[in-house]
């Protein structure tokens, strides 16, 4: 009997240590069940007032803690965040903002694998706002937020993003000692870009173009430019009419893309493949390679990388003469996770971060780090580079300026993942793994059973 | 969990009921559930759960993606049951027979196994590198620049690539099995054949061969799971390409489920997989243990 009692209490306290144990979260959940009783208070007063009252109560208690996760891949970036919220947290006695370590290269595939493990941060860097806005799980931005910013991209009506930059602009950055001591200079047509780079592979002492090819979004640097060369220039809604039926991947225009990548890469350095975009810097202040085509985040990076290394910049015209250029407000940003603004404090302590972000005298830190162009309203006292000063007067005189292909929303928004599907199948075809009818018939399978639970323009998935 | 017939032991209900409860609710539920969510075009975020009947399993057996998956798996599983087994078995003689440092080897060769998948394919994909990694560097440095490949680069390697690290890091764990099996073998039987005039290899094909039997059974059995499981090197070393080339099931899995957010085509593709295991271990077992000797 002594013993069954034993056992019994023992049962009893190991249940009792699993379930504490499951409830590692707890106070995440009272937070919840708390936040959830005051929602009603917040939908019936007006948002501003409470939020503003509830900032105040939580600078009066106890400290509201937000997670805020952002795609780290690149140091530049990693630098100017922390330093940014290092700030905050320095200036905000009774807030603080966590950084939880992002991922650059599948930044996409690593939210939805913390939104899947309940671990969806507070505030987050939005590369796809669409699928999320759609899922319900973020929170529209209130006006004042919004009425910070030159433009922003609209969901519905509801803005969700605050964007953290113009689009990053990509184009060819070289190696301007290199092309001076041999006498090579700016093209001014896309014939002569090809000839410039024949005639440094001739030359043999270096790779014309350094590609970081392990790196499926670099790949998509140059699969942007070979679309819109060869479709955008001709059917500016060639998606709108992939989804309505009436084009498809067979079309001549898309085969003329992945034409032109298998040009384009026949200039890259041995290994492009296993090559990552992180590298790409060394190649170019190494001498083993003449040129990279990226955005304008990699100043700094070159820069840090070697102080002295003379930076040059020019943009890669078309083939038909005209300067198609990315650029412009996008729908990318900061955004207030829907589930943490359940709980007024947070909601209010995620708008505190996020209008302290992009005060003047913080955003600079950001803009000048990654060397982008800033899209608040108030004026930033910026100290760009030279370089990045050409690269704004390019997007300022180029014929058309646009997101790239795999950042449009509406009608022109791609299924969920379709562009990595599309990357993987271009690099089979630069490979010579596939011929470009294959290729093209592989990519509109996946289109087809995509379209089956994504299309903007039927409305389904959408709804 | 009954002592006598009709009435229900306590103690034991108690011991086994928080084992119970969160086995069922963490794996047995969502087992089940996945196979409801293998017929539904769930995107894995939203609340609306649509019911598409086979759609998803249609889907496997004609689309070009999967099919090119299940090869990559095959080809990636054989490659490293074999030779994880062969190396293992290898480095158990070795560390069997050695005469000095016996610990010293036993743990060099246990070593990788202690690295996750994950460090361990970011140290190879390093070595690995075209430009700047020791493989090719060496190969300059002994003169066979010829030789350099782009390891993880060329559609033609690179799966090849990915099993020599599986099987590094997988042949300490298997090593360590056959040793305890070959350390059981009595010396008995072993000095008696050696009085009867055996040599060493009838020896090793005749006697310890058969009698470790059961230790190969064990190790199939395992390499063969895990190599229908591989995920974390493929993930951190090629991102399942180039293109698709080492694109494994699992991977494929992973992929359209958290990437696509086809969380219902992803499930099917786990099912099916599940079955793939079931079956082929099945095989396989029969195949093992009809062959075991028992002393």
């Amino acid at each position: 009997m002594r013993k069954r009692m034993i056992a019994a209490m023992m049962a009893a306290a190991m249940a009792g240590s699993l379930l504490t144990g499951c409830g590692g979260g707890s106070d995440s959940q009272t937070t919840a069940a708390a936040a959830g009783g005051s929602q009603e208070t917040t939908a019936a007063a007006a948002s501003d007032q409470t939020t503003a009252a509830a900032a105040s109560e939580a600078a009066a208690g106890e400290p509201v803690n937000l997670t805020f996760i952002f795609a780290d891949g690149d140091e530049g970036c990693k630098e100017a965040m922390n330093e940014i919220v290092n700030r905050f947290n320095d200036a905000h006695e009774n807030m603080k903002v966590t950084i939880e370590p992002g991922i650059g290269g599948s930044y996409d595939e690593f939210l939805k694998t913390k939104q899947s493990v309940g671990e969806f941060p507070d505030v987050v860097e939005m590369r796809t706002p669409a699928e999320y806005v759609r899922a319900g799980m973020l929170e529209p931005l209130s006006d004042d937020l919004v009425a910070l910013f030159q433009s922003t991209i609209e969901f519905d009506g509801k803005t969700y993003t605050a964007p953290l930059s113009g689009e990053n602009t990509e184009g060819i950055i070289y190696n301007k000692k290199y092309f001076d001591e041999n006498g090579f200079t700016e093209p001014a047509t896309y014939d002569e870009f090809i000839e410039l780079c024949q005639a440094i592979k001739d030359k043999g002492d270096m790779a014309p173009l350094v590609i970081g090819g392990q790196d499926i979004f670099h790949i998509g640097f140059w699969f942007h430019k070979a679309y819109n060369d060869q479709v955008l220039s001709q059917d500016p809604d060639f998606i709108e009419h992939c989804y309505d039926g009436s084009k498809n991947f067979s079309d001549p225009a898309f085969k003329a893309t992945l034409e032109e990548m298998k040009t384009i890469f026949s200039y890259g350095q041995d290994g492009w493949v296993s090559t990552p975009d992180a590298q790409i810097t060394t190649f170019l202040v190494s001498d083993m390679a003449a040129m990279m085509y990226s955005g304008t985040h990699m100043f700094s990076n070159i820069e840090a990388a070697d102080p002295d290394f003379e930076i040059g910049w020019f943009p890669v015209p078309s083939p038909d003469g005209k300067m198609r250029l990315v650029g412009g407000g996008g729908a990318t940003g900061l955004a207030i996770s829907a589930e943490s603004a359940k709980d007024p404090d947070k909601k209010a302590a995620a708008e505190e971060f996020i209008r302290f972000f992009f005060a003047p005298e913080n955003y600079v830190v950001y803009c000048d780090t990654l060397n982008f162009t800033p899209t608040t309203v108030a004026e930033i006292d910026s100290n760009a580079a030279p370089i990045l000063k050409e690269v704004i007067e390019a997007v300022a005189n180029a014929d058309e300026i646009g997101p790239m292909w795999n950042a449009r929303v509406g009608n022109e928004e791609l299924p969920p993942d379709f562009r990595n599907f599309v990357y993987k199948t271009t690099v089979e075809v630069v490979q010579g793994q596939r011929d470009i009818d294959s290729a093209c018939d592989e990519i509109q399978k996946t289109w087809d059973v995509a379209v089956q639970s994504f299309n903007p323009v039927t409305g389904v998935g959408i709804e | 969990m009954t002592k006598k017939k009709g009435k229900i032991d306590l103690t034991a209900t108690a011991f086994i009921a928080p084992a119970f409860i969160l086995f069922t609710l963490f794996i047995m539920v969502p087992t089940i559930s996945s196979f409801y969510y293998s017929f539904t075009s769930w995107d894995g975020i939203s609340p609306k759960v649509t019911f598409i009947g086979l759609a998803n399993y249609k889907e496997i057996l004609t689309g070009g993606r999967f099919r090119n998956a299940l090869k990559n798996t095959f080809l990636l599983t054989l490659f490293i049951s074999v030779l994880e087994n062969l190396l293992a078995l290898c480095l158990a003689l070795l560390v069997d027979n050695v005469k000095w440092w016996k610990n010293f080897f036993r743990s060099a060769f246990y070593i990788p196994v202690l690295l996750s998948g994950i460090v361990g394919g970011f140290i190879w994909k390093i070595m690995y590198n075209y430009n700047f990694g020791v493989v090719n560097s060496l190969l300059n440095t002994f003169g066979l620049g010829a030789f350099k490949q782009d390891w993880l680069g060329n559609p033609a390697l690179t799966l090849i690539m990915v099993g020599v690290v599986l099987v590094w890091k997988g042949a300490g764990y298997y090593m360590i099995i056959y040793l305890a099996s070959l350390q059981s073998v009595s010396t008995d039987i072993i000095e008696a054949a050696a009085i009867d005039g055996a040599s060493p290899w009838q020896r090793f094909r005749h006697i310890i061969l058969p009698l470790i039997s059961g230790a190969f059974t064990i190790n199939f059995t395992l390499s063969l799971i895990n190599g229908l499981k591989v995920f974390d090197q493929i993930s951190v070393m090629t991102d399942g390409g180039p293109g698709f080339s080492t694109e494994t099931i699992v991977y494929l899995l992973y992929k359209v489920g958290f990437s696509e957010g086809r969380q219902g085509f992803g499930t099917a593709v786990g099912v099916v997989l599940l079955f793939i295991i079931i079956v082929l271990n099945t095989i396989q077992q029969k195949f093992l243990r009809s062959r075991e000797v028992q002393l």
